[in-house]
């Protein structure tokens, strides 16, 4: 046992957990308007403490307004640093059903998988997933108090849309991270710098793994690669057919320019995106844009959805929920359209009654591709609930 | 005896008679106003007094008294205690203080009640001295808070009666004209004293500059001013929009403005002409600019917004999206400047604002108000002034009056406030009946008062996320443990009245939790 243990911060919808030895168990709480909420923290720090069988230590909880799953998470860090075990595993398999590999993914909200303040709330923005992060975001040593608290969001939180992990490369915390946040039941789980197949199988088999210790279906979590050097980029194809669980390639361009020793810029860039992209397309899955740093710029990250609109991306990485509106404006279809695909598709179904193999519209022929595009360009829009036909 | 919302209000209140709230617009006064004082000025006059105790002297203030203020320099204002310290050395006692509102910078006050100095208090309280008061035993009789509206009404019907009004001025002549808007310490329009100054046994004008005659605009006119007393300062013009003028960044925020907006966009009432209020809050200024741009985009121009004046009001005003502004109280320095400076940003009185017993109100006007909230509950109602521990901390503002005028009045609120829920059973204390409330706009869906059908129906048909109050507050609740409630106690702190000078709620004294 370690002398004493301090878990959290002072910071907005944090609390802060100090543990030490005592001679029998005691928690002290406190809070703004305490006579209000220290009832309810006591009923939280109650029951962590009984996942780790009532030890006698004093346990002070600081209350920065903080929600319960934050308690929660909190509490077990510091319990689990301070006793050196670890609780049971907790969730359960009814927390949410598989992702459907070619759901649209327009945009992937990124979340700081150790901020309560910016993960609070983040799933009412109407992002398509919601990405919750313990690489880049999380500095090293906050790394296990991420994990828990990314694993009890997503335990506590029923998820309007996909939410999605992205881990640590597997030797650097990965396989950790795994067998936490997999407790959550997340839709998938996102790898960060890919560099070839091999990185996903590794990947594929610790899942395998995880979700058999958890009694979980075999390949219920999918997986996104994130390409963000040049030997990924280069590799793009072969990651991109690696495995069943994969249903997206997303690209990483900060990472890649500094590998590349390269400006950002559209021109530099643009190898790797079409590279990304047609490895993905040759695949059968999705390829989702880098994210767009500078905030303040609406104009710049429109014209950059557009320009990955062209080259066939269908979704891009948003860092504040303030991008969404543009990013899932690009990446719709538009009605004009879902409605040119309604008459595709109709004049397709006229064809077929007539028994006619050419299909005709607006005295032009319609090729085989213009018809699956047209199919797709309908069930997009129905998946998202636009042009008036909502699933 | 329960009133028209079924708070229980017991028949006398202090020293007055109680009457119930009936409804939002059921009472109709119909008596005569209050006279006020006939006064004579010589032909030659100086008005000039050299020291706030010469005025003390010249207007007879003795124990028992009432003295009346403004809050136009907020949590700024240094006339307050200066007028307290004053009175304290002159040894007077039982004094009602009338002030429009108190900020926590008069948290001295306090030591006045402890003393016996101050023994009754009509006005907001914003801070420390609310939560004193809150303790119960402090004052002889209740608190009363009206709006900015409802106070204008009480001077007027003699329910407040004035012995001295004193007046921060920024600027004014000898003779007692006076402004807010220039001089060194400018603080925006002080047209919330003209009614005391009209009603007032003595009005005494404050200023750290004067100016020769004649000074303008008249917020206040000389032939309601008995005496000018210089001093070397009034206020800190930096204090005005302490806390509050902040651009929010925070996304939960933002999404609640952005609803807000695509709410009002969606309601029908978004057409040219369109007039809208919003605070001074961080969602109410990000909405108030976003509806700028929408407005922009769909080429409508408004009829009017109304202040507290701000930046983003101003700016709208300059795109020419707004005809003109309606301001009774400028929120920074930006909305100070364009009232000297536009001629369309027009400066009004809370008589002209929202006086129940008059014959137009420009909050009648309104088409959509984005107003905040400390809780709701499910009938709608909402609490401004105490927070879920019961302790009394803000003033009505013109939260009634906007909410009571405006075709569709939002609030606009995010869902907890730390580990407290926002939407609750019933509120703490209704400051404002949800039978005037339309819609509550969270960062979870926005909920339409059962009242306003139509409005629910186009907001569906636009895509808004709409949702039952009952729905967001189920999911709300899950994300944290319940919190304790107050148990109150059978003494009043204060009393909240509505408009029309009814009461509408009682604040009781917190005895525990449970």
């Amino acid at each position: 046992m370690t002398a004493r243990v301090t878990i959290g911060s002072d910071a907005k919808g944090d609390c802060r957990i100090s543990i030490e030895a005592a001679s029998e168990l005691k928690v002290d709480i406190q809070a703004k308007a305490a006579q209000l909420v220290a009832g309810g923290i006591q009923v939280v720090a109650e029951s962590a403490l009984k996942r780790f069988g009532n030890p006698p230590v004093c346990v002070t909880v600081e209350d920065f307004g903080a929600l319960d799953y934050v308690l929660h998470a909190r509490l077990e860090t510091a319990l689990s640093q301070f006793t050196g075990s670890s609780a049971e595993p907790i969730g359960g398999n009814d927390l949410r059903t598989e992702a459907q590999a070619d759901f649209p993914r327009r945009s992937r909200l990124y979340a700081p998988g150790n901020n309560p303040r910016l993960l609070a709330g983040i799933e009412v923005h109407g992002a398509d997933c919601v990405l919750l992060d313990l690489e880049d975001s999380v500095p090293i040593p906050e790394k296990a108090a991420a994990r828990s608290l990314v694993k009890h969001l997503l335990v506590s939180i029923p998820f309007p849309q996909e939410v999605w992990v992205r881990v640590n490369p597997l030797d650097a915390g990965g396989d950790e991270d795994i067998r936490e946040v997999l407790q959550g039941r997340p839709h998938g789980v996102c790898l960060p710098k890919a560099e070839s197949s091999r990185d996903i199988e590794q990947l594929s088999k610790r899942l395998d793994d995880v979700e058999a210790e958890f009694g979980m279906e075999r390949g219920f979590t999918k997986v996104m690669a994130i390409l963000e050097t040049a030997k990924g980029i280069l590799h793009a194809e072969q990651i991109a057919a690696s495995d069943a669980r994969l249903v997206m390639l997303a690209f990483g361009a900060e990472d890649f320019t500094r590998d590349l020793g390269a400006l950002r810029s559209h021109a530099s860039l643009l190898f790797a995106r079409s590279q990304l992209v047609a490895a993905a397309k040759a695949a059968g899955i999705q390829a989702s844009d880098t994210v767009y740093a500078n905030l303040a710029d609406a104009e710049g990250l429109l014209k950059e959805c557009e320009l990955a609109r062209e080259l066939g991306f269908d979704g891009k990485g948003a860092i504040n929920p303030r991008q969404l509106v543009a990013i899932h404006r690009a990446f719709s279809p538009s009605e004009e359209e879902i409605a040119y695909a309604r008459r595709v598709v109709a004049a397709a179904e006229e064809a077929a009654v007539a028994g006619s193999g050419a299909i005709a519209l607006d005295g032009r022929m319609v090729d085989r591709p213009v018809l699956e595009r047209a199919q797709r360009v309908i069930k997009y829009g129905r998946q998202l609930g636009l042009g008036g036909d909502a699933a | 005896m329960k009133n028209a919302i079924g708070r229980e209000i017991p028949e006398r209140i202090g020293s007055r008679d109680v009457r119930l709230y009936e409804g939002a617009f059921a009472v109709q006064n119909d008596g005569c106003k209050a006279a006020r004082p006939q006064k004579f000025t010589p032909q030659q006059e100086d008005k000039l007094l050299p020291s706030i105790e010469a005025a003390l002297e010249a207007t007879d203030l003795t124990d028992g008294m009432t003295i009346s203020f403004h809050h136009c320099f907020r949590n700024g204002d240094l006339v307050i205690n200066q007028v307290l310290d004053a009175c304290a050395r002159k040894g007077l006692k039982d004094l009602r203080l009338f002030p429009t509102a108190l900020f926590p910078i008069h948290a001295g006050v306090t030591n006045y009640i402890e003393a016996g100095m101050v023994t009754r208090i009509e006005g907001s309280m914003n801070g420390p001295v609310g939560a004193f008061v809150s303790q119960g035993g402090q004052l002889k009789e209740p608190a009363v808070l009206r709006s900015h509206g409802a106070r204008w009404r009480a001077i007027e019907a003699g329910d407040v009666e004035i012995d001295v009004a004193f007046i921060a001025a920024p600027q004014a002549d000898a003779y007692g004209n006076a402004t807010g808007i220039r001089g060194k310490t400018p603080c925006g329009p002080i047209s919330f004293s003209a009614v005391d100054a009209q009603y007032a046994r003595h009005t005494v004008i404050m200023t750290n500059d004067l100016a020769p005659y004649p000074v303008y605009p008249m917020d206040i006119q000389q032939g309601w001013a008995d005496y000018v007393v210089q001093v070397e300062e009034i206020g800190d013009p930096e204090n005005i929009a302490s806390g509050t003028l902040q651009l929010t960044k925070s996304p939960t925020r933002l999404l609640i403005a952005q609803l807000t907006t695509d709410a009002v966009v969606n309601s029908g009432y978004f057409v040219d002409g369109f007039s809208f209020q919003g605070g001074a809050g961080g969602i109410s200024l990000a909405a108030t600019k976003y509806l700028g741009d929408e407005m922009e985009k769909a080429g409508i121009v408004g009829s009017f917004g109304m202040g507290g004046g701000t930046k983003m009001l101003v700016d709208l005003l300059h795109r020419g999206l707004i005809r003109a502004i309606l301001d009774g109280q400028a929120f920074d320095l930006d909305a100070i400047r364009s009232l000297r400076e536009d001629a369309a940003h027009v400066m009004i009185d809370p008589g002209f604002y929202a006086n129940y017993d008059s014959r137009g109100c420009a909050t009648y006007k309104l088409d959509a108000a984005f107003l905040g909230a400390t809780e709701v509950d499910l009938g709608f109602n909402v609490n401004v002034n105490t927070h879920s521990d019961g302790v009394l901390l803000h003033g009505i503002g013109g939260h009634q009056d906007v909410a009571a005028g405006a075709a569709m009045t939002m609030i606009t609120i995010p869902t907890l406030r730390g580990r407290i829920p926002v939407i609750v059973d019933s509120v703490t204390t209704v400051t404002t009946p949800g039978e005037v409330i339309d819609v509550i706009v969270t960062e979870r869906g926005i909920a339409v008062n059962p009242r306003r059908e139509d409005l629910k129906g186009r907001f569906i048909a636009a895509g808004l996320p709409v949702r039952s109050l009952e729905d967001i507050k189920a999911e709300v609740d899950e994300l944290v443990q319940p919190v304790a409630r107050p148990v109150f106690g059978d003494e009043i702190i204060a009393a909240i009245e509505w408009r029309d000078g009814t009461v509408l709620d009682v604040v009781r004294k917190v005895e525990g939790f449970e």
